[in-house]
């Protein structure tokens, strides 16, 4: 049962506070990602974690007992870093075998994890070989190479795939969840990138100036933001937010008038609002199809096969987004009426916080 | 139109002369002419008094001349240990200046005068300190009770060549501490922190990663420091022009005795010769031993 327990973990570099009372519960076997735009402290949390960073206050529990004083090394972690950390000067087989010689294994244990290791992740040819002599994706099987063989009980990635390039960090995606999945391990990974995110975890911890925005599952994160922050972060092409006041709080909606003059009735509770609140609409870019409703004048249409991106804005400049048909009649310069379904649609009071949706969509069978 | 490209070439091919005329006259006045100066010189019993072709006489002279090993033998030694204790000091003082400690800027900076104040000064200094009436090491040994007497460090064979070792390294120490400083900064800091995560300790750190990993550097470092120290020369002629008996002359102070104190300029030119022919298949001997240095530890 290897949990893993955050409990009000701060830090501090000098005055600058960049962790604020961070408060986790990871659970056994569970896939978590952190993500958050650059200096979150998502990454700080990370080396936290590991024992890389000390806490300024909090403690960290793994498996129940208190590491949070403890070294790197008898924390039962092990950690892959962004730029690989291989040791140039040794093999691909001397580098994924590192922490067992440490430990000062015998050569036939050594021999034998690093050949499971290097068979998990088909490194087997390349033992022989120098980091140099590899390509990225295979320096980074190497890096994971190298935290398995110590059979840890918390996996740690520091934004593992960002010296990728697109192609491959696809592929490697793929790659780490069926990895995951073989050695059913807890695992902590950090990233900037929502769709590593939204792919990859269990659930997911979106920082935000070094406070948990929000902790949930992707679906969760996508249909029930709690916050404006995380309504924009999550969620590709970003989300749209469209300013209004709020016309009507009394009913089982609300109405709201945009700027744009359309009026939506929304449904979502409506404590904590009442007439002429200004609150903003989010709408993601694939909850809207062509028809009446928002007028958006098109500038940019990227057209990507599959579906058509419009960029542009309302009549009354607020920038907007659209994701519409991949055949749509639509052209750039040309204005195209938008309606919004209703139920999609998310109402953020002005301090960021989120309307409760009565009722969100459901998967589709 | 052939003839017009062909010209076109020619022309190019003199720019490009042009461009390299001024480094080939600076080696050719610098480098290529007293170097054949030297060589013919060295067929020759040269003096004040004239030149007159001697062949191989000069060469000969030296191959058979007892004292003249003893002196190939002994620079050898000077240059091994010499250089040995300037890498091993630098490394350890790298290393300590390399590591988190409160003030490290100011010993950085305070490594540095050695190696920044004229050598000549520097030097002088060290006689002060070996002198056996007034100087420290003397009084200190005595008060010590170490020595019984005054002791001229600089008078006897031993003293005398050791002491100029220590002189030597003093000088020697900072620029290779600094090297290995810089090489040390420029190894990862995520290849520290993964050894740490794996369990590895200080000691095992630095002799799994930061040796290997700045072993390119200390080779070539060796290489420049052992070239340097060879041919040291205000070092020794400062501190004991190259006495007592010999005991502190090495082939470029034995070289510059016979040449310019002796006006032997043929005998000379045919130590410099040697010296010349010994630090190039020197220098060959670790160009090879580099290069397979930095192939293994993944160097391209």
């Amino acid at each position: 049962m290897a949990t893993l327990d955050l409990e009000n973990i701060s830090k501090s570099f000098g005055p600058a506070k960049v962790l604020h009372d961070i408060d986790l519960a990871i659970r056994d076997k569970e896939f978590v990602v952190f993500v958050g735009p650059s200096g979150c402290g998502k990454s700080t949390l990370l080396r936290i974690i590991a024992g890389l960073e000390e806490t300024s206050a909090g403690r960290i529990v793994i498996e129940g007992r208190d590491v949070s004083r403890e070294d790197p090394v008898d924390r039962g972690i092990s950690m892959v870093f962004q730029s690989y950390a291989l040791y140039p000067h040794l093999t691909v087989f001397e580098n994924i075998a590192f922490p067992l010689r440490v430990q000062k294994m015998t050569q036939d244990e050594v021999s034998q994890r690093v050949a499971r290791a290097a068979e998990i992740l088909q490194l087997t040819d390349k033992l022989p070989l120098k980091p140099g002599q590899l390509s990225g994706g295979q320096r980074q099987r190497v890096a994971i190479g190298r935290s398995i063989v110590r059979e840890p009980k918390v996996f740690l990635f520091d934004e593992p795939l960002s010296n990728l390039d697109a192609a491959l960090r696809g592929d490697m995606r793929v790659e780490l969840s069926q990895l995951h999945r073989a050695l059913n391990a807890t695992m902590v990974y950090v990233t900037h990138d929502q769709v590593e995110a939204m792919t990859m975890a269990d659930r997911i911890v979106v920082l935000n100036g070094g406070r948990v925005e929000q902790f949930g599952s992707p679906m969760e994160l996508y249909h029930h933001p709690a916050t404006k922050f995380v309504a924009g972060f999550i969620g590709q092409p970003n989300m749209n937010f469209v300013p209004g006041t709020v016309a009507d709080a009394s009913g089982g909606g609300v109405a709201i008038d945009t700027v744009d003059g359309a009026r939506l009735v929304l449904p979502v509770d409506t404590a904590g609002v009442s007439t002429g609140d200004a609150v903003e609409i989010g709408i993601r870019p694939e909850d809207v199809r062509l028809g009446d409703g928002l007028d958006l004048n098109i500038r940019v249409l990227e057209r990507l096969g599959g579906v058509s991106i419009a960029h542009g804005a309302l009549s009354d400049g607020t920038r907007f987004c659209a994701s519409l048909d991949g055949n749509a009649r639509i052209e750039e310069g040309v204005p195209v009426g938008l309606t919004v379904d209703p139920a999609c649609a998310h109402v953020f009071k002005a301090d960021g916080t989120v309307l409760r949706r009565q009722a969100a969509p459901a998967l589709v069978a | 139109m052939a003839e017009r490209t062909g010209r076109r070439k020619l022309s190019e091919a003199w720019f490009a002369w042009m461009l390299v005329a001024p480094a080939i006259l600076f080696i050719a006045v610098i480098v290529a002419w007293p170097l054949a100066e030297t060589i013919r010189l060295s067929f020759m019993e040269a003096d004040l008094g004239g030149e007159e072709f001697v062949g191989t006489a000069n060469y000969t002279d030296l191959l058979d001349s007892r004292n003249f090993h003893e002196t190939v033998v002994r620079t050898f030694y000077w240059m091994f240990l010499s250089v040995g204790l300037k890498l091993i000091l630098g490394l350890i003082g790298a290393t300590l200046l390399n590591a988190a400690i409160p003030g490290r800027a100011l010993f950085r900076v305070l490594v540095m005068p050695p190696w920044v104040i004229p050598i000549a000064i520097g030097c002088i200094g060290w006689l002060w300190l070996y002198n056996g009436y007034f100087g420290l090491l003397s009084g200190l040994g005595q008060r010590l009770g170490i020595l019984d007497g005054p002791f001229e460090f600089l008078a006897y064979k031993q003293s005398a060549f050791y002491s100029a070792i220590v002189t030597d390294v003093w000088v020697g120490t900072p620029m290779v501490t600094l090297f290995l400083l810089a090489a040390m900064q420029g190894v990862s800091r995520d290849l520290y922190e993964a050894a740490w995560v794996d369990g590895a300790g200080r000691w095992y750190r630095f002799r799994r990663i930061t040796i290997p990993q700045i072993m390119p550097v200390i080779v070539s470092m060796a290489l420049l420091s052992a070239i340097w120290t060879f041919n040291s020369f205000e070092i020794i002629w400062i501190l004991t022009e190259g006495g007592p008996r010999g005991a502190t002359t090495t082939l470029i102070v034995d070289t510059y005795k016979t040449a310019i104190s002796n006006y032997k300029f043929g005998e000379g030119a045919a130590r410099a010769v040697i010296i010349v022919i010994l630090l190039a298949l020197f220098s060959l001997i670790y160009l090879f031993f580099l290069n397979k240095v930095n192939r293994k530890y993944g160097v391209k």
